[in-house]
């Protein structure tokens, strides 16, 4: 067996950077350069991506409205719809978590709803509401309330039972255990729950639009199909996708500032 | 007191109340005239469900809706299967590839897969093939990510056994790397299909002919109520089976990290 | 007890040499040895202990034999030749087992021919007569998830043997194991050898277990790691824990072993 290289780990950092010039580098080649046979109806180069995208933060055509506006309507129904989910997911996993008899009561009519993607509600809310912001908010409400919920649950339900013999061995009653053993252990576990849940809502609200919306960054990328602006939609999709990874983000800041210790 | 003591035959009664009782209290809500107007009660839904199997709903019956979908859901998600698996274990094994590959998917991973439909139907207009491309990339995702993580986990101290056992380069990759990984590709596959599920009825509830989604959607067309819950009711069902035959693959490819099954 | 056969232990087969090694330090920045200027000959089929206090750099010795790390200074060769990495001539029985969870006890110990290509029936042979030595006859289709702590390092040493290196090495093999079970253990090991003839380094920080088991013992400093001192245990086996020699010479090395906490 050949000597092998003296211990450390070689880093291969220029490859990384090579494949992403490399891609930019045949997106533009086959599109806006030499070999320029794609055309920008079907798909746009890069440089026509990224003007469109940022003009579209001052241009308002073709569709009336500021690249800003759709995604402040998009993170607005998104946001509203999020916090109405973990509202209710959250204390829902804590109670079926704690409470068997909640849980195989509960627990069946949970396992019926959650294989139903959230956009698949999007319909039956829109015969019974309209094209406005209420049905969105409440299918985004549906599709965060899983993640929320069941993270929750698990998170109570994996609580150590020495833990929880301990606070007996302190006279603490049942209530108590649950308030100041059970929920603090399981914080770990709603967060996940939390930043799984808003990544669905974030998701959901895209293909919600697409099917009833005025506006949003959904309903850009599809009313953009219909007008042949493949550049429009692209720069919309990497606006959701900043976005998405945006609040991602800002989740996971807020898990490590709560676990300062590190995982528990 | 978190121990559980209920016994399987006790949580199956308490499914049968729970289901009676929200079918009951389904029913009597609609018993009012005015909810009557705009939802149907359980047993209008269960009936159109069970004529739809003669009936057509559009041009096609229940049973050829299902199929349909089912089989845009299979060939998407048996090729993110396929690729996913073999490109997340030569991701997490091979270093170079790695580097190479790892920013290629961190640049596209944010986008929701919803998000790449209307983009998809442009490219490969509305036919199956931009059915299976969107199934096929809702459940890639999740699919490289687990394998990625199971091959880059393998204990190192198996593969100092491996080596010291006289195993080659090529024998590591397929007899420890692979079977090492089997757990965290389970994983990924769980998640995977209810990912290509969720595809493919968003893929048919914003542009398609037929299927489960499309019957949801032409009901709102068409004021159907009771449609559109019938098209729920097969998706949940659907979603439900395709989650439990996983649930029974994963149990059967890691026999080996169960205790006592 | 079988008593000790007449063995002819031979000329040094493996020699390590002003072996150094340097870790760096992660946090810090800079560097420690961990071993320096150690100088240690193996004779053939002779059972070496490498006694020492816990974490002075046992493991890494042993590793550095095995071939899966490398010193910084100096030279280890086996019958004259550098080691250049993992060889099936160096076997290795590891602390944490690492036995390959998805195989059976059996798939274990023929692995080391499997990968030699070697016919299946053939092997399958072979790895019986192993898994008999070893004492785990019944075992064979279980898998590791299945058996306890004692019986899977019994399939380590199996797999370690089957592969029939000239060498086997033994890193802390019943650490992990519980007190009686260690006992046991160390009467089977020293069977083991006396039945199929082969060198053994044996790593260990329990003194007791150094002297039942070892030819001879090669006291280590804490770190920077070299030889301390060595011991012949010229002592008939079958042994006991509580002879006077045994005692005596227990006594003699625990007063030079370094004691740090």
């Amino acid at each position: 067996m050949r000597k092998r290289n003296k211990g450390k780990k070689r880093s291969y950092v220029g490859l990384s950077v090579l494949s992403i010039v490399l891609f930019f580098f045949i997106w533009w080649l086959f599109t806006e350069g030499f070999l320029g046979t794609i055309k920008a109806n079907v798909l746009p180069g890069p440089v026509k991506v990224f003007t469109t995208l940022s003009d579209k933060f001052s241009n308002k055509n073709p569709d009336g409205a500021l690249m800003q506006m759709h995604l402040w309507a998009s993170l607005k129904v998104t946001l509203s719809g999020y916090v109405i989910g973990c509202l209710v997911g959250i204390p829902l996993g804590i109670f079926m978590g704690w409470y068997e008899k909640a849980d195989i009561f509960i627990n069946p009519i949970f396992d019926f709803i959650r294989p139903i993607p959230g956009i698949a509600w999007t319909p039956l809310f829109i015969l019974l509401f309209g094209i406005g912001m209420l049905p969105k908010v409440i299918v985004i409400a549906l599709a965060a309330f899983g993640p929320a919920l069941v993270n929750t649950y698990t998170g109570i339900r994996q609580t150590k039972e020495v833990h929880i013999w301990v606070g007996q061995t302190f006279g603490a009653s049942k209530f108590e255990i649950l308030t100041k053993i059970a929920i603090p252990s399981s914080i770990p576990f709603v967060l996940t729950g939390m930043r799984v849940g808003l990544g669905v809502a974030w998701s959901t609200i895209i293909g919600a639009e697409m099917l009833a919306a005025t506006a949003g960054l959904g309903y850009l990328i599809n009313l953009c199909r219909g007008i042949y602006r493949p550049d429009i939609i692209i720069a919309a999709m990497i606006c959701v996708g900043l976005i998405g990874a945006g609040l991602g983000y800002v989740l996971t800041l807020a898990e490590r500032r709560l676990m300062k210790g590190g995982r528990w | 007191m978190l121990d559980r003591r209920a016994k399987g035959w006790q949580k199956t009664v308490a499914a049968v109340i729970s289901f009676a009782i929200f079918v009951s209290v389904w029913q009597l809500v609609t018993l009012n005239p005015t909810i009557h107007q705009v939802m149907p009660g359980p047993f209008a839904v269960l009936q159109k469900f069970f004529l739809s199997f003669a009936e057509p709903i559009g041009k096609n019956t229940m049973l050829m809706h299902m199929l349909i979908t089912l089989s845009r859901w299979a060939v998407g998600f048996l090729a993110a299967t396929v690729l996913g698996i073999a490109l997340g274990l030569a991701m997490g094994w091979y270093p170079k590839f790695e580097y190479f590959m790892r920013p290629l998917f961190e640049l596209v991973r944010p986008i929701p897969t919803l998000a790449w439909i209307p983009l998809v139907i442009l490219w490969c207009g509305i036919g199956e093939f931009a059915k299976y491309t969107l199934v096929f990339i809702g459940a890639f995702m999740s699919i490289v990510q687990n394998a990625y993580h199971g091959a880059k986990s393998v204990d190192r101290s198996i593969v100092h056994a491996a080596r010291m056992l006289g195993c080659n380069d090529r024998q590591m990759f397929f007899t420890i790397v692979i079977p090492a990984s089997v757990p965290a590709i389970s994983a990924g596959l769980q998640i995977g299909v209810a990912s290509a599920w969720s595809s493919v009825v968003a893929a048919e509830l914003v542009r398609s002919s037929s299927g489960v989604g499309w019957i949801v959607v032409t009901g709102q067309q068409n004021n159907n109520m009771t449609q559109i819950l019938v098209g729920i009711l097969v998706i949940a069902v659907i979603g439900l089976l395709l989650a439990l035959l996983i649930r029974k693959v994963e149990d059967v490819l890691c026999r080996w990290n169960k205790r006592g099954r | 007890m079988q008593m000790e056969q007449e063995r002819k232990i031979d000329s040094p087969i493996i020699t390590l040499e002003h072996v150094e090694k340097e870790f760096v330090k992660v946090k810090e920045g800079g560097t420690f040895k961990v071993v320096e200027d150690l100088n240690v000959q193996v004779r053939e089929n002779e059972f070496l202990v490498l006694f020492g206090p816990g974490q002075c750099g046992k493991t890494t010795i042993l590793n550095m034999i095995a071939g899966f790390e490398e010193p910084d200074a100096g030279s280890i060769c086996m019958y004259g030749k550098e080691i250049q990495g993992p060889d099936p001539s160096r076997g290795m029985v590891f602390q944490n087992l690492a036995i390959f969870p998805w195989l059976t006890v059996m798939g274990n110990v023929e692995y080391g021919p499997r990968m030699k290509g070697i016919d299946k029936k053939t092997r399958r042979e072979k790895a019986q007569h192993y898994i008999d030595l070893v004492g785990l006859q019944g075992f064979e289709n279980h898998y590791p998830i299945q058996i306890s702590g004692g019986m899977k390092q019994r399939v380590g040493i199996a797999r370690a043997y089957c592969n029939e290196p000239d060498v086997i090495l033994m890193d802390e093999p019943f650490g992990a194991l519980d007190a009686q079970t260690r006992y046991l253990m160390q009467d089977e090991i020293v069977r083991i050898w006396q039945a199929e003839k082969r060198t053994v380094i044996f790593v260990t920080n329990n003194i007791e277990e150094a002297v039942y088991v070892a030819d001879r013992i090669v006291v280590i400093r804490n770190c920077p790691t070299s030889v301390k001192a060595e011991y012949e245990i010229g002592l008939p086996r079958p042994r006991s824990y509580i002879a006077p020699e045994f005692l005596k010479l227990r006594r003699e090395i625990n007063e030079v072993v370094d004691h740090t906490l």
